[in-house]
């Protein structure tokens, strides 16, 4: 087996594992929970090493052709900077929320099922990054979407269905417009993989499809990513999920659906034009601003939290969207900053949860005394996402508000600065009504919750006090690597076919 | 380099192994934190004593260096003083880890060349407020949030500042720049990071954190942070920017002029109608920021060498006032004026300290706040030579502010350590604190009478001239060892008399009035000096609506948050039909953007 077999294991693993869960998961009690962590853990050590064997690879790519076909007539698989930095940041979620809903998930009745559905999510998302293929990335994505859309409706209260029910209706709209927006395209360049389709889009010129096909996918893309005014799912359908899974929802899906592929299509495949340039920056903006005036006045602590997973996905696309190398990074390093702290702040709500049986901020309170770790992870991972130093999120929000004012934006380096105000307040509310304050009587007697749950969240914890190293020059390349492929637009198509031949 | 990054990276570890200690062995953490902040303060005079250090990441010159060893003694008195007064505390190991970091932190914040490292330990100083606040229990909950969104949204705006500096200059050490206000990006650079610098020391519109923190927060925490160091840096922070980073105008001079005013008159007009001392010395440590304001606002060496000796002043006696403050609510257990009084003979140490530090910050000779006010009074008059009618504004206002001070402070003394004792009870058997509380007032006392007597010879010589780097010219004359001499002599000249005078034949007799003994309940608490100040017209609108947070930037901030947040949640209605259509009308948007 050559080292580049490797990359299809990144979608045949959790594959694997969710047939296995459901089907042992039936017969043997407890298996579903073996496999899905030697899955899940097997997943994070063949990302990492992934990363390594990138640094070997010549031109810092690897290229999968499935079958031996070459494309564009076969589909391939493409591991780069981008990719492998999205694996890493997918795959380390996924770990720390599967060893989570061990324990969590005892709550629920079919746990076998849960984790079925967790494994599809996971595979879809994998494939949605590895793959190299426009219509595949569709297909990945749609399997992602829909065991996301039954993760959320879980608990079959009715709240928890209605929930589901608007985000499959506006996921299955964003979708229909996707797909609509990869016809055009075939029809236009008569093929699908993604480097072929960027070698031919760059020389053959028409008015009208491109910025069409590019408004569909905006709105697709944005509404599977949450921007302002496409939102408005979000923040019913996170809060209805079971904690693990709104973590996976907010930390990772979201961004990989959304972001990612916004990323991929419009700076590796169509071109990154001053004005898609200029409306990312807008719509980010505009999310950053909008959700976290909204997320100040929630009183749920998983809405909150939803809201503010607008407001920093609205970060991660500013910083993007300048499309300086500064920006860039800053804006890739907040994507990984934030699945790691908005993850954690969802487990440690799923344990308030679990522990005091309410989430309602004015039930809560004083809980810092007796849930001592709970509160300290909280209190680190809200740090984060105020941009407090030394912890992570100071780092990626100094840089994009940096790198707005390098590129002459300084309303929005304002607006970044504002929002980042607003946040601190909002998470410092959190604060005082859930960890700080008085005991309420009712829950004088409540516990700690159990070990896998602490360890995620400790787990978490430390890698946001220690995520600013990651700018280190003998770390950065992490983070260069997947810069550098956004920053090379178009040339991907190049990269990707030259590899490919050999 | 290693003499720098030593004492920081020592105070990072040992506040981590503090945290490992079992909470058990108290008296170890206790003995280990002392230990530490005695090391830290040697540290921090061997760096005063070394050469002029400029080494990329860090700096050290007159300016940077005399805030070293201050931060050091204050951590190392707080931490003295923490072993008693902290004793009914039971999460003491998170407590004294955060003392060490933020002694460490703020060490890197004085000596950091770099704006990066700068942003890094001014925002974590931030994060270690916010912690200590909250050591002291669900009641600090409120006060900590407030506290924190107001220091840590000032940390933002100068993240935009120093990028805005960064952008300027192409360079990342303060050392390398050298801006002209004149430009729009420069100037609002300045009022950005400046921002910063007021947020932290206290200074107006971001001031409203420290009479509420002062309130509630353990008295140890209000002494050390926001009394001392955070003052240290504040005040440090904008005389770097004022002295060394940009070339200021004069509309920037006259700005931080009447800021620093403005700053004195309105928070002395609130400490005087305040009835819990904690709060109304909070309100002093803003007041008092307004003078160190004001005479870096002067931009004449005289000024800025008063205001940066008002500040090294202000965090000596604030400190010692607010620990005195803490050994009185220790015994007493309260800390309402009202509740108080007839101190003076049972608690006769901690009486003399707060006398001398009330002295001291009311402008009273010798004491060392009267040497730095008249300096920043001969900074102002300097500023006149030139014209203009600000600075004999700005002159009336400190003045009058010192009055006010002053009042306020007879209010204090009367209502807790003079007057009949509240409970009625006659004993007047000594009953001080125990030495590890008693001792660090003393100490901070003795300094300030120090400071007051040898000011030109000690803290002028030694801190404040190598600091500006350029002579001090004084225009009036004021020799503190005969003023001292002439002040003992009246006094005891007043002495002899008494004794030499009829003193025998007074007859000493209960207070009564109208042929009835005074009984308890016409007690003179000292609570209601001042309080018609309240009824005068204006006056009094001014007094009601400052009392209900009209002029506090947070509030009028929330309002106008959940205003806007309001609107947008009547928006969010819930039904998919209306989420639907903001999609489409967003594609929409785009398409007429894409496609016109």
């Amino acid at each position: 087996m050559k080292a580049i077999d490797i990359i299809p294991l990144f979608v045949i693993i959790p594959l694997a594992a969710a047939f296995l869960t459901s089907l042992a998961g039936r017969f043997i009690r407890r298996s579903s929970e073996v496999i899905i962590f030697i899955a899940s853990l097997a997943l994070l050590g063949f990302s990492v090493y992934a990363r390594f064997l990138l640094n070997s690879a010549p031109g810092r790519i690897l290229v999968y052709k499935i079958g031996g076909w070459v494309p564009p007539f076969g589909i391939c698989m493409v591991i780069d900077g981008l990719s492998v930095f999205m694996l890493v940041t997918v795959n380390l979620i996924a770990f720390f929320v599967a060893v989570y809903s061990l324990s969590y998930m005892n709550q629920y009745t079919d746990k076998p099922k849960f984790f079925t559905l967790f494994s599809l999510m996971v595979c879809g998302m994998n494939g949605v990054i590895v793959t190299g293929d426009l219509f595949n990335l569709f297909v990945f994505l749609e399997i992602a979407s829909i065991a996301s859309y039954a993760l959320v409706a879980f608990g079959t209260e009715a709240e928890e269905l209605e929930a589901s029910f608007k985000y499959a209706i506006m996921g299955s709209v964003a979708s229909a417009f996707i797909f609509i927006g990869i016809a055009f395209l075939y029809s236009f360049t008569s093929t699908l993989n993604m480097a072929d389709m960027a070698r031919i889009l760059a020389y053959k010129q028409n008015v009208w499809v491109i910025p069409f096909v590019g408004v569909l996918f905006l709105m697709g893309f944005g509404l599977k990513s949450a921007l302002v005014p496409f939102h408005a799912w979000l923040p019913d359908a996170h809060p209805s999920a079971p904690a693990p899974i709104s973590a996976m929802l907010s930390g990772i899906l979201i961004k990989t659906l959304g972001v990612y592929s916004l990323i991929r299509i419009f700076f590796n495949i169509i071109g990154s034009t001053h004005g898609y340039l200029t409306i990312l920056m807008f719509l980010g903006v505009a999310s950053m601003l909008v959700a976290v005036v909204l997320a100040l006045s929630q009183w749920d602590l998983k809405r909150l939290l939803a809201y503010h997973s607008i407001s920093q996905i609205g970060y991660v696309v500013l910083g993007i969207g300048l499309g300086t190398p500064l920006g860039v990074l800053g804006g890739l390093f907040h994507l990984f900053n934030h699945s790691v702290f908005k993850s954690l702040l969802f487990l440690n709500s799923g344990s308030v949860d679990y522990a005091a049986g309410t989430r309602d901020l004015k039930e809560t309170g004083g809980l810092g005394k007796l849930m001592p770790v709970t509160a300290k992870t909280n209190l680190i991972a809200s740090m984060a996402i105020a941009g407090i130093p030394p912890f992570n999120g100071f780092f990626s929000k100094a840089i994009i508000i940096i790198a707005c004012l390098e590129k002459g934006f300084t309303g929005y380096a304002i607006c970044a600065v504002i929002g980042s105000i607003l946040t601190l307040a909002s998470f410092m509310k959190v604060q005082k009504f859930v960890f700080l304050g008085e005991i309420k009587d009712k829950l004088k007697n409540i516990k700690e919750v159990p070990f896998a749950m602490l360890f995620s969240v400790v787990c978490l914890a430390i890698i946001c006090v220690l995520g600013g190293l990651m700018l280190l020059p003998s770390l950065r390349f992490f983070l260069d690597d997947a810069v550098a492929v956004i920053l090379r637009g178009t040339s991907y198509a190049g990269v990707v076919l030259e590899a490919a031949s050999k | 380099m290693k003499i720098l990054l030593e004492p920081i990276l020592v105070s990072i570890v040992a506040g981590l192994f503090i945290l490992v200690i079992p909470k058990r062995f108290r008296k170890v953490i206790e003995f280990f934190s002392l230990i530490t902040s005695v090391y830290l303060f040697v540290a921090g005079i061997k760096i005063f004593f070394a050469a002029p250090i400029n080494i990329g990441y860090f700096y050290v010159d007159g300016l940077s260096r005399f805030i070293v060893p201050a931060i050091g003694l204050f951590g190392m008195l707080v931490t003295l003083y923490s072993m008693r007064s902290m004793a009914s505390y039971k999460d003491i190991s998170s407590y004294y880890a955060y003392i060490l970091w933020t002694i460490g932190s703020s060490i890197l914040a004085a000596i950091s060349n770099n704006i990066i490292v700068l942003l890094i330990s001014w925002g974590f100083l931030g994060f270690t407020l916010y912690a200590l606040i909250n050591i002291s229990g669900p009641k600090a909950a409120a006060v900590s949030k407030k506290t924190f969104i107001i220091i840590g949204g000032s940390d933002s705006l100068m993240i935009l500042g120093f990028g805005m500096m960064w952008l300027l200059t192409k360079s990342l050490n303060l050392s390398d720049m050298r801006i002209d206000i004149a430009a729009p990006t420069a100037f609002w650079s300045f009022l950005l990071v400046a921002a910063g610098a007021f947020a932290k020391a206290g200074a107006m519109p971001f001031h409203t954190w420290i009479p509420e923190t002062a309130k509630e927060a353990p008295i140890s925490v209000t002494a050390f942070l926001p009394a001392s160091l955070d003052k240290l840096l504040g005040i440090y922070l904008l005389a770097r920017l004022a002295l060394n980073v940009f070339i200021l105008n004069s509309f920037t001079y006259a700005i931080l002029m009447v800021i620093g005013s403005v700053t004195i008159l309105a928070a002395v007009m609130m400490a005087l109608i305040q009835h819990d001392f904690k709060k109304l010395l909070g309100y002093h440590a803003v007041s008092q920021v307004g003078y160190m304001v004001l005479g870096i606002g002067t931009g004449n060496p005289i000024g800025i060498a008063g205001g940066l000796f008002h500040m090294l002043n202000h965090a000596i006696y604030k400190c010692c006032l607010f620990l005195s403050a803490g050994n009185v609510e220790y015994k007493t257990k309260t800390s309402e004026l009202d509740n108080l009084g007839g101190l003076s003979k049972i608690m006769p140490i901690t009486f003399l300290t707060t006398l001398i530090a009330s002295a001291a910050i009311s402008g009273v000779p010798p004491f060392n706040g009267f040497f730095s006010k008249w300096m920043i009074y001969q900074g102002l008059i300097e500023k006149g030579k030139s014209g203009g009618v600000l600075w004999i504004i700005c002159l009336a206002a400190a003045m009058f502010g010192s009055g006010l001070t002053l009042a306020s402070f007879i209010k204090l003394i009367h209502a807790i350590f003079l007057g009949q004792r509240a409970d009625g009870k006659e004993n007047s058997k000594k009953d001080e604190v125990s030495w590890q509380m008693w001792l660090p007032v003393s100490i901070l006392a003795i300094l300030c009478v120090i400071f007051g007597i040898f000011a030109y010879q000690i803290p002028l010589k030694f801190f404040i001239k190598p600091a500006l780097g350029s002579e001090v010219l004084f225009t009036g004359e004021w020799h503190t060892l005969k003023a001292t001499l002439l002040l003992f002599a009246g006094l005891a000249t007043g002495l002899i008399i008494y004794f030499l005078g009829n003193f025998k034949s007074i007859r000493m007799s209960d207070p009564y009035i109208g042929g009835e003994p005074v009984g308890k309940d016409m007690r003179l608490s000292g609570t209601e000096f001042y309080n018609t100040i309240k009824e005068y017209g204006l006056l009094g609108v001014i007094y009601k609506k400052a009392e209900a947070g009209f002029f506090d930037i947070y509030e009028q901030g929330k309002a106008l948050v959940f205003g806007v947040g309001g609107f947008f949640q009547y928006l969010h209605n819930g039904v998919l039909p209306t989420y639907l259509v903001w999609t489409l009308l967003g594609m929409m948007g785009l398409f007429l953007f894409f496609l016109k």
